[in-house]
């Protein structure tokens, strides 16, 4: 097939995937009477900008918040979990295998059990409505799956890497941080995204563990146009539109890291 | 790809010098510091709400004891309720298939627009990364827009298929469609993760294998076929082991589409779980730890079956 | 290799400096000066207020007044009732929290809620049926913040092209009849909410309790009848499919695009409904033999949650006193586009905007979903009746044999 083919097709696939993101576009800057116009307008004919107007008054504190809260549980997440995935893949403990089945079941708990348990603990430690509790609760929706993708990247690198390091006189924390993590860069960036894609859109530890703070995430922001009685759906979308964008960016820039290698090894055995 | 890590490479036995007890002490003391974190990490934040949800569903909870603590232990009474709940048999039908349906389309479709985005052509990093784009909203929003989409009188679906001349479908409010409805927007949702993952598999697979078999005449889907699925084996294993744990505990999504009805025709063991315990007036805490244990228990069985898949093949 | 060590060490500085800027770690002690009675927590269920709007600052002012320093939360009305419940085992209620009142029976029988024994609140102007819905086992549990009820919003321009009278709609029949002119005329005929949620079963009383059934009693000829009502609507496509997955505000959004005749709806919508574009009235919900319909009350409860500190009484009392004062009843119900609990507040209500005259007469002629005396067992029926309601509506069942089912579940439940 020849390349523009290619991009054309490519194009066609991507415009399908991303209608519904269209659509939540288009409601966004839809007036209220015409939601639920019947035929739908597939363009907001009638725009208004009413919800942007919300959303950008009130909203960029919650978008910062989300930030913070993103970054600090890609931190915690690949701290955790690089030198466990390390440490499973090239040092071989006794008992590696029963950990990493213990992190597979501890990704099955439903998250709202997660939270209700974490409630009393962060009670207790006074930790509750912060965003540090938060970062730590979002880290272990991350932190299992990041032990997973690091052990496999991590048992690629080839041995002789690890033995010249040896050679050299590194101890294994030395090797760690000078040999091992610079060469699973891919791992470290496919890890940090999923970690912060995570993070930016959960809403159960947010609400449980964060609901009364003084800083809360952009999933609770929203609800500010949830009322009791009356929700704004314009305003909501537009909330959803503009907490996309940094979050896009990120994504289309990390992409080029997440490419090759982060399942190394697959194919060598 | 091992993820069960306890079969050494054996190049690396071969080559290493045998080990005295002190040195092989030492390594393991290292192993075990370098996991110290995350076994301290485990062992704080998923043991006690594990203990708590089983400790919810041994005993019988009204609200009032909820708030006390002193609920009596009543064994296995919240399961025997649930198992003999009307909606049990529905409910676990449903998960099954809702489960199955859309894995079975989330890894087909993530697998073929991995092997399409794996060629490189103009704009296909960009392509790539705007298919993850579904990840970022919040699931209240996604799962709102394909309610929506999916709206009887003013969704665009119905409009498009009434202006080809089809009757419309009552997507979200029959109980033929229900299931499917969610299934289709949960399918939506979960294909950016199968790409990215099957995505990196297929770029660890050496060039020099494509061209060894182009020069044998191998085209297009023989490629594929022969070469390519067999070397994305392992990858497609644990691709298909998490998107199963996660597909199980999905819940916003049906809540926010059809609050798992009508009358139960899109009720999954999650749903049932949260409206047990969250979804309606009067909290019934026992029974829904309990639908939500069975849901972790059924994942538990399937990873024990992935473990054991992996054991068979390890050469 | 140099740059993902560089990164992450930008990262970290980067969100520790943040962190340390915005104060990462517990914010409850806010610095801020604090008055000599210390903090008091107040929790609602409005959170699209936010700290500029009117009522926080109602709130902070009854604070001051009361001599502390509020802390007010605003969650989401669903979760709220998990969030009393967690917070209070873990001995974290609020000081104040604000309801919705077919929950305050639960939170009373949890043992969340002091009664007005213990708080002194003095409840006797409000209205007794809309204090009714927080009372249980003789004791009150707290007092209304207002009161919000249902009725029939009209488009005048579609029932004029139809050539229908509202004001002869006094029953079910003349009702169906005019929906029937309506859809021929071109138009739609009417929309409400029939979700599987309480909002459905809140919007299925009017209709249930006009027909003469009892909650305690789902499967009657009556109960029954109020059922085929809807579902015949539907099949003669009067009203449309969505209403099985419409909230209050998605029906109401169909009300506003202009095509539909009638939408069964609330107080709360005043304030849309003169942003819609279109003349528009409101008619009284009728019964199914004549008259108006009984509706359900809606609107919030202020309470005073259990504390192991007996000594904070005294404050919550005059902060919930402050709150349902009748000044500022009057202000909070005016931006609630709610009706007051008390008589002299709403006759205010009536000589400021004479409009609200069919709404105070409305909410005088409603009934709490939980009174009757039955408190905690209303959650155990309503559930079952919104599947019923459901069921019927998507075909699955006949209303009978939906409503047999329910009467069965529901009986089973509250025995």
């Amino acid at each position: 097939m020849i390349r523009p083919l290619k991009t054309a097709i490519g194009v066609l696939l991507t415009a399908v995937m991303l209608f519904p993101v269209y659509w939540m576009i288009n409601v966004s800057f839809t007036r209220d009477t015409d939601m639920r116009a019947s035929p739908p307008h597939l363009f907001p004919v009638h725009g208004t900008l009413e919800g942007y107007r919300a959303v950008l008054d009130q909203q960029l504190p919650y978008l910062g918040t989300s930030l913070i809260v993103g970054l600090g549980t890609v931190l915690l997440t690949v701290a955790l979990s690089a030198p466990a995935g390390y440490s499973l893949a090239k040092l071989r403990p006794r008992g590696g295998g029963v950990l990493s089945f213990v992190l597979l079941i501890a990704q099955m708990i439903p998250g709202i059990i997660m939270a209700m348990g974490f409630y009393a603990t962060y009670l207790k430690l006074g930790v509750l409505n912060s965003t540090a509790g938060l970062i730590l609760a979002d880290s272990t929706i991350a932190v299992p799956f990041g032990v997973l993708i690091f052990t496999a990247f991590m048992s690629g690198i080839p041995g002789e890497l690890l033995a010249a390091a040896v050679v050299d006189g590194a101890g294994p924390l030395r090797t760690f941080w000078s040999v091992v993590l610079p060469v699973s860069r891919n791992a470290v960036v496919t890890v940090s995204l999923f970690a912060f894609l995570w993070a930016w859109s959960d809403f159960v530890f947010a609400t449980t563990l964060d609901g009364g703070g003084a800083h809360q995430p952009i999933t609770l922001g929203i609800y500010h146009y949830i009322g009791n009685n009356n929700q704004q759906w314009n305003a909501i979308m537009a909330t959803a539109v503009i907490a996309s964008i940094p979050a896009t960016l990120l994504l289309i820039v990390a992409q080029r890291y997440v490419a090759a290698g982060v399942t190394a090894g697959a194919v060598k055995d | 790809m091992t993820v069960t890590h306890d079969v050494p490479a054996r190049s690396e036995v071969a080559s290493a010098a045998p080990e005295r007890a002190p040195a092989r002490r030492n390594r393991q003391l290292a192993a075990w510091a370098f996991l110290a974190p995350i076994v301290v990490y485990l062992f704080a934040f998923y043991a006690y709400p594990l203990y708590r949800n089983l400790d919810l569903s041994l005993r019988n909870y009204t609200v009032r004891s909820f708030v006390r603590g002193d609920a009596p232990f009543s064994g296995l009474a919240n399961y025997t309720k649930v198992f003999h709940d009307p909606t049990f048999g529905p409910a676990l039908l449903h998960t099954v298939v809702f489960t199955g349906v859309s894995l079975v389309f989330q890894f087909s479709i993530g697998m073929a627009l991995a092997v399409f985005f794996a060629q490189s052509f103009r704009l296909s990093a960009t392509l790539r990364a705007l298919f993850l784009v579904p990840w970022l909203l919040p699931l209240i929003v996604s799962a709102s827009t394909w309610s929506w989409l999916l709206n009887s009188d003013s969704g665009v679906v119905n409009a498009a298929l009434h202006a080809a001349g089809v009757e419309p479908v009552n997507w979200l409010t029959s109980p033929q469609w229900a299931l499917t409805s969610v299934i289709i927007a949960n399918i939506w949702i979960g294909i950016p993760f199968n790409l990215v993952v099957l995505y990196s598999g297929l770029r660890a697979v050496p060039a020099e294998i494509y061209e060894a078999a182009a020069l044998d005449g191998a085209t297009g889907w023989a490629t594929f076929r022969r070469i390519t699925f067999p070397l994305l084996r392992p990858v497609s294993a644990i691709t298909l082991l998490l998107g199963l744990v996660y597909t199980l505990k999905v819940f916003d999504i049906i809540w926010i589409m059809t609050k798992g009805g009508p009358t139960d025709a899109s009720t999954t063991f999650a749903t049932w779980s949260y409206r047990l315990s969250f979804g309606n007036l009067l909290p019934a805490f026992g029974p829904g730890a309990a639908v939500g244990n069975l849901l972790i228990i059924m994942a538990l069985i399937f990873g024990l079956l992935y473990i054991r898949i992996q054991r068979r093949q390890q050469p | 290799m140099k740059l993902s060590r560089q990164a992450l060490g930008a990262v970290a500085a980067l969100t520790v400096a943040a962190c340390l800027s915005t104060a990462c770690s517990n914010d409850d002690n806010s610095g801020s000066s604090d008055a000599a009675g210390g903090t008091y927590t107040i929790w609602d269920p409005y959170p699209q207020f936010d700290d500029s709007s009117d009522w926080v600052k109602l709130l902070q002012k009854c604070g001051t007044d009361a001599g502390v320093t509020v802390k007010r939360t605003g969650y989401d009305t669903t979760d709220l009732t998990n969030k009393a419940l967690l917070a209070a085992q873990q001995s974290n209620s609020p000081d104040v929290l604000i309801v919705d009142n077919p929950v305050v029976s639960t939170l009373a029988e949890a043992g969340v809620l002091t009664s007005t024994d213990e708080t002194k609140l003095d409840t006797s102007a409000v209205e007794p049926n809309l204090l009714a819905a927080g009372q249980s086992g003789g004791k009150t549990y707290g007092v209304p913040i207002g009161a919000n009820t249902l009725a029939l919003y009209y488009n005048k321009k579609v029932l004029d092209a139809a050539k229908v009278d509202p004001a002869a709609i006094k029953d079910w029949a003349s009702l169906t009849a005019a929906l029937a002119k309506v859809t021929a005329a071109g138009k739609k005929g009417i929309t409400f909410s029939a979700i599987g949620t309480e909002e459905g079963s809140f919007q299925f009383l009017p209709w249930f309790w006009g027909s003469g059934a009892q909650l305690t009693q789902l499967d009657s000829p009556q109960a029954v009848s109020a059922l085929t009502l809807w579902t015949d609507w539907l099949k003669q496509k009067y009203a449309p499919n969505s209403v099985l997955n419409n909230t209050q505000t998605t029906s109401w959004q169909e009300f506003a695009t202009g095509d539909y005749a009638f939408a069964e709806n609330g107080t709360w919508q005043l304030a849309n409904a003169q942003k819609a574009g279109f003349a528009y009235g409101i008619i009284a919900i009728p019964s199914s033999a004549g008259g108006t319909a009984p509706a359900p009350t809606g609107g919030e409860f202020v309470t005073a949650p259990v504390q192991s500190d007996t000594k904070r009484y005294p404050a919550s009392t005059k902060l919930i006193s402050c709150l349902t004062s009748a000044d500022n009843a009057y202000t909070t119900d005016t931006t609630l586009s709610y009706i007051a609990a008390t008589d002299a507040v709403q006759a205010k209500q009536v000589a400021a905007t004479p409009d609200l005259k069919v709404w105070v007469d409305a909410v005088k002629a409603a009934k709490g979903r939980t009174s009757d005396d039955l408190g905690t067992k209303y959650p155990k029926i309503s559930e079952p009746l919104w599947t019923a309601f459901q069921a019927a509506l998507s075909g699955s069942k006949s209303p009978q044999d939906a409503l047999a089912a329910a009467q069965s579940t529901a009986a089973a439940a509250t025995r």
